[in-house]
């Protein structure tokens, strides 16, 4: 394809999941892997070239990463997994009576990362790619391990840890019994469930009448909307002067740092970045509005970093990000596969060329950056309050349930819905009960894919 | 009779309206999937592409019965203004230095974050606070607290 056309393809897909996640941001609570992942997949599926893909998925979690800001300052309700980090400090900031300036200093961080991190992670990446060989030949193991790590860093420890074993059995047998009735294994589907394990979980507890004693509510929940206070007038202020000196220069270290560290969890960044560089602060009031800057920016720079660097260096899906919301990048049969045999990859990574990945990733972070920090920095409060007020819960379920319905449907008909329904089920009560987050869950499937069978031969 | 609510993903919803959204959804969804995938595999459109277009179809069915179901069913979260001045801002710059660690002296600021807090008007009561942390810490030099801040 001509560039001019990749350029159009790009520039028009960023725009898009710009917008489309710039207002889902706004919505809290809305996960990232369960939506940016399905959405992402169904614009592979449609055949979008992969500049196009590629930018989409930047757009999008730039995009999320600075309007989630907007309900978790204002309202004090987190707006996606990675905004949980910030909450504490947000919500000292709102009853200082400033919950402006935490939205200010949060989303002009997210800026100011977002920018550094696209060329940081692909030269991180080339300097990785000498070794790609080298870890794919034991990228097995590496999952095995990269399982058992992070299974034990979350919140479940052991449990998280003991659990991958059924996990990891009840997906061979899945994939079993998918082989047998339909020819092939799947994938889409034990994503999908996965990914919407959790809410999958709540609408079993739902229809029980045990379940509703748990989670049943006598009162609606409140949530109280901090007062509109907007200090500066006319233009758009500019990112570099919302933030003083010190902060740029920590939220600048905090990005490049965690740009390198791709193997961590990103949420383990986010609080950590923050404690690091954050006491670097004396005075409270100075150290409060920095770490939102620098948690904020680090919501981005790990997003970005953990999936630029294993899709130009590996192109196998070994960070938590990639094992997450960037999974379709690396797997969305039949576009793009991973041939766990032969371990081979036919994805992004075989697809764009390392200059690629820097050019059409700075295009889509810039495109969501124009976006979506004017509309944070000026429209924050009407928007938070016309979500609050119009968009119910059950709207955003029923259009969740209706998508995995019509997505499992596209993979392999009934047994794909069956599968993802089982899948769902047991891993959202592993998350409920054990605190197994679906980021285990989704190192659980790649073990099952891949490292099972190399166990087994070691085995036999 | 008074409506009980269900706690599902992190918000309240009313179990019937859950249902009867998401069988919406499902429902409108699924059906419009299905025919489109059918209707395409009658033209000549190549096969893999012919799902795609079922696929997109269906997307938009999705999209529609979010915008259906949030016209018809309201949400069921209370929301309320704060105001702008509930409570005293000493009364919560207490609250946040018992669990925070102390605010800080307003005048060791930068001058770039010194003027933030004086447009935010925070100055005065960053400086008051301030005062009558060194005050009470001049009473009780041993506060365990500071020390453990200190530690930090």
């Amino acid at each position: 394809m001509e560039l001019l056309d990749l350029t159009l393809w790009a520039l028009g897909m960023a725009l898009i999941g710009a917008i489309v996640f710039g207002l889902l941001g706004l919505v809290s609570g809305t996960d990232e892997t369960a939506t940016i992942a399905p959405v992402t997949l169904l614009v592979i599926l449609l055949g979008v070239p992969p500049a196009g893909v590629f930018a989409f998925f930047m757009a999008a979690i730039a995009s999320k990463h600075i309007t989630h800001a907007v309900p978790t300052t204002l309202l004090g309700i987190p707006g996606d997994t990675m905004a949980a980090p910030l909450l504490r400090d947000a919500q000292m900031l709102r009853e200082l009576g400033v919950p402006h300036i935490a939205l200010r200093k949060a989303i002009s961080g997210g800026v100011v990362a977002a920018i550094i991190a696209v060329p940081l992670a692909v030269l991180f990446a080339l300097v990785l790619t000498p070794f790609a060989d080298a870890i794919s030949s034991v990228a097995p193991w590496l999952f095995l391990g990269a399982a058992m790590l992070i299974a034990f860093l979350s919140k479940g420890r052991w449990a998280a840890l003991f659990a991958l074993v059924p996990f990891v059995l009840l997906v061979v047998g899945l994939q079993a019994f998918a082989t047998s009735t339909t020819g092939s294994g799947l994938s889409i589907s034990f994503f999908l469930g996965i990914a919407t394990g959790p809410l999958i979980a709540d609408l079993f507890l739902a229809s029980s009448p045990a379940g509703r004693k748990l989670i049943g509510r006598d009162d609606q929940r409140t949530f109280e909307l901090a007062a509109d206070t907007r200090t500066w007038k006319g233009r758009i202020p500019n990112p570099l002067r919302v933030l003083d000196r010190k902060q740029l220069g920590y939220t600048t270290a905090a990005a490049t740092v965690s740009s390198a560290t791709f193997v961590f969890s990103p949420v383990a960044m986010t609080v950590l970045m923050g404690e690091l560089f954050g006491t670097r602060f004396k005075n409270g009031y100075h150290r409060l509005t920095s770490t939102m800057s620098i948690r904020n920016g680090t919501t981005e720079s790990t997003y970005i970093a953990e999936t630029l660097i294993p899709l130009i260096a590996i192109g196998l899906p070994l960070s938590p990000m990639a094992a997450g919301p960037a999974n379709p990048l690396f797997n969305a049969p039949p576009v793009y596969t991973i041939d766990a045999e032969a371990g081979t990859t036919n994805n992004l990574h075989d697809m764009l060329e390392p200059w690629q990945f820097l050019v059409f990733g700075l295009l889509a972070v810039i495109v969501a950056v124009v976006i979506s920090y004017p509309f944070a920095m000026t429209q924050a409060h009407r928007a938070a309050r016309w979500v609050m007020r119009k968009v119910s819960h059950e709207a955003i379920i029923g259009a969740f349930a209706a998508l995995i319905v019509v997505i499992c449907l596209y993979e392999r008909g009934l047994v794909a819905i069956l599968v993802a329904l089982t899948v769902g089920l047991v891993g959202g009560l592993l998350n409920r009960m054990f605190n197994m987050h679906t980021g285990v869950q989704f190192m659980g499937f790649y073990v099952a894919a891949l490292s099972v069978p190399a166990i087994m031969a070691l085995v036999a | 009779m008074k409506r009980s609510y269900l706690e599902v993903w992190g918000d309240t919803v009313d179990g019937r309206h859950l249902l009867l959204s998401i069988l919406l959804g499902v429902g409108l969804a699924t059906p419009a999937y299905l025919l489109a995938a059918w209707g395409f595999s009658q033209t000549d459109v190549e096969p893999a592409l012919a799902k795609s277009y079922a696929l997109l179809v269906g997307l938009g069915a999705c999209v529609l019965t979010g915008v259906l179901a949030a016209r018809i069913f309201p949400p069921k979260r209370v929301l309320v203004d704060a105001a702008a001045d509930a409570g005293s801002r000493e009364e919560a710059m207490d609250a946040i230095e018992a669990e925070y660690g102390p605010l800080g002296d307003p005048d060791e600021l930068p001058a770039a974050v010194l003027r933030e807090v004086q447009e935010l008007g925070l100055y005065e009561d960053l400086a008051r606070q301030h005062a009558k942390r060194a005050a009470r810490e001049a009473a009780a030099p041993a506060d365990p607290r500071s020390e453990q801040e200190a530690n930090r």
